[in-house]
């Protein structure tokens, strides 16, 4: 067994921690994203956008840990699944943050932006973070389950 | 591998109590010894000294000539199973085997093909996914066991290893560390209290007793020639019978009954005319004869032999293990002869051989 096949067949008995690592440092990116919008007290949040802004961090949160540990045991599926989010991060970065940095608001008889500059800077760098985070998991995870599919089905083929 | 020598090695503990004294072995490469003893004897102590999980109040310890006595456990290159398998719960079988090489910042391929190794040679290939809690006691035992192989240590230690497991898995282990230690032929130390085992993996046995060494040698010679009536009484299953008896005439005399003596066993006894001594009989050394009646109160049919147990001369118990498959009845009597004998002196105990006193 040269060194490639070895490291190949380290992978039926090791977890991918590479993939499951991402995907979790995907959802501290949101964390971080979500608490520096929340944060912001100004009126343009308090709508029904809102609303479902915390439901879908719910939901991505939730989503994002299952599939952690679903890469974590090489299981294909999960990489879709964690692509789909990569995505949808993406297509976040258009919803609240470019809104909210369009729109000015007053506060204290002072127009303001309603998302500063630096603000909205930061929060796209969150987004796209957690985006690159969740599409690295996904295509790391889809390399290595098959590669590990096609040793375990040549070591099948030899023990027949 | 590595030979062991252990010199006049003392534990003393901060409350003076002493746990071991003197004890000393010179343990060559590749052998298997197994220390041996009641509970309390100092067996473990010796084993954890060696170890390094207890400090060496007097004496020392050479690994390959090498003083380790006072070099800290993790530096010994030594590997010890312990009874309760020490295991990682949360880790599979894989990770289980290969932490201690993971700790150590090995090359993850070489961890592998370790680990795959040790696995083979333990039948685990097929459990490496698993978690400790969905095996066995015995495959639980040979993941410890792996545990140690992978990191090829000079010595391995094994501490009363198969005392968790069922009398069936247990035989079954003790075949598997037997093979084991062929195929490594690595120096190893196995404590134990069980005889059986003793007798059955050891090359050597050292046994042991209120943290003295009573007897170093192999089975055979722990059986065949036991140093004293604690060893005698200590190997084999069931004990050997022991009487009070007095030398004269030619024959021994015990409470009520007489024993007679072949010329050789005469001149074992020749310095011992008229004394008190203790006779040893083992109860396979017992055989259906002419020379004693014993008056049987319990008749054990173990298959290929039966155990009886009753009563000669004034009321001395003695307990024969006779070939086949007998049916004596509670008050039957029996006419047994004593085939082999041990002779002990009465105040020191220890054995009397041809020209003592």
């Amino acid at each position: 067994m040269n060194e490639q096949s070895v490291k190949l067949d380290r992978m039926r008995f090791t977890k991918n921690t590479q993939s499951s690592r991402l995907a979790l440092l995907a959802i501290v990116f949101d964390v971080f994203y979500f608490v520096s919008i929340y944060k912001t007290n100004v009126d343009f949040y308090y709508n029904i956008l809102m609303g479902a802004s915390i439901l879908y961090n719910l939901v991505f949160m939730l989503a994002a840990f299952l599939s952690s540990e679903g890469v974590k045991n090489y299981k294909p599926g999960f990489s879709y699944v964690l692509g789909v989010l990569g995505v949808i991060q993406i297509v976040r970065i258009f919803i609240l943050p470019v809104k909210a940095h369009a729109t000015t608001v007053t506060v204290g008889g002072t127009e303001i932006l309603a998302m500063s500059n630096g603000q909205f800077v930061r929060v796209v760098i969150y987004l796209v973070a957690s985006a690159v985070c969740l599409c690295a998991a996904a295509v790391i995870n889809m390399q290595k389950s098959r590669a590990l599919s096609a040793h375990i089905a040549g070591l099948e083929a030899q023990k027949a | 591998m590595a030979e062991l020598s252990l010199h006049h090695i003392d534990k003393i503990y901060d409350n003076n109590v002493q746990a071991v004294y003197d004890f000393n072995i010179d343990i060559r490469d590749g052998e298997l010894i197994v220390l041996v003893g009641p509970s309390g004897c100092g067996k473990s102590t010796t084993l954890r000294m060696v170890a390094g999980l207890e400090d060496i109040s007097n004496g020392n310890l050479l690994l390959d000539g090498r003083d380790i006595t006072r070099v800290p456990a993790k530096d010994r290159d030594m590997a010890m199973v312990f009874q309760n398998y020490a295991l990682y719960g949360h880790m599979t079988i894989y990770e289980n085997m290969a932490f201690s090489l993971v700790l150590r910042k090995e090359d993850p391929n070489v961890i592998h093909k370790k680990v795959l190794a040790a696995a083979d040679i333990l039948g685990l290939t097929t459990q490496l996914n698993k978690k400790p809690s969905q095996l066995s006691g015995g495959q639980r035992q040979r993941v410890a066991m792996g545990r140690s192989i992978v990191r090829n240590p000079k010595v391995f230690l094994f501490d009363e290893p198969l005392s968790n497991l069922d009398a069936k898995l247990r035989g079954a282990t003790r075949r598997e560390i037997l093979l084991l230690h062929k195929r490594l032929n690595a120096t190893m130390m196995y404590v134990t209290h069980d005889q059986t085992e003793a007798l059955t993996l050891a090359d050597r046995i050292v046994c042991m007793s209120m943290g003295h060494v009573q007897q170093i040698g192999t089975p055979l010679e722990l059986y065949d020639s036991p140093n004293n009536t604690f060893v005698a009484g200590f190997i084999g299953l069931p004990p050997m019978n022991f009487f009070d008896v007095t030398f004269e005439n030619g024959s021994l005399h015990g409470k009520g009954f007489e024993v007679p003596l072949n010329d050789e066993e005469k001149s074992i006894l020749a310095n011992y005319n008229r004394k008190a001594i203790t006779l040893g009989v083992r109860p396979e050394d017992i055989v259906e004869g002419k020379d004693l009646t014993v008056k049987v109160f319990s008749n054990e049919n173990l298959g290929m032999n039966t155990l009886v147990h009753g009563h000669m001369g004034d009321n001395i118990r003695v307990t024969a293990k006779l070939r086949g498959w007998a049916n004596y009845k509670n008050g039957d009597s029996v006419k047994l002869d004593f085939k082999r004998k041990h002779f002990f002196d009465k105040e020191t105990t220890n054995a009397i051989r041809k020209g003592d006193r």
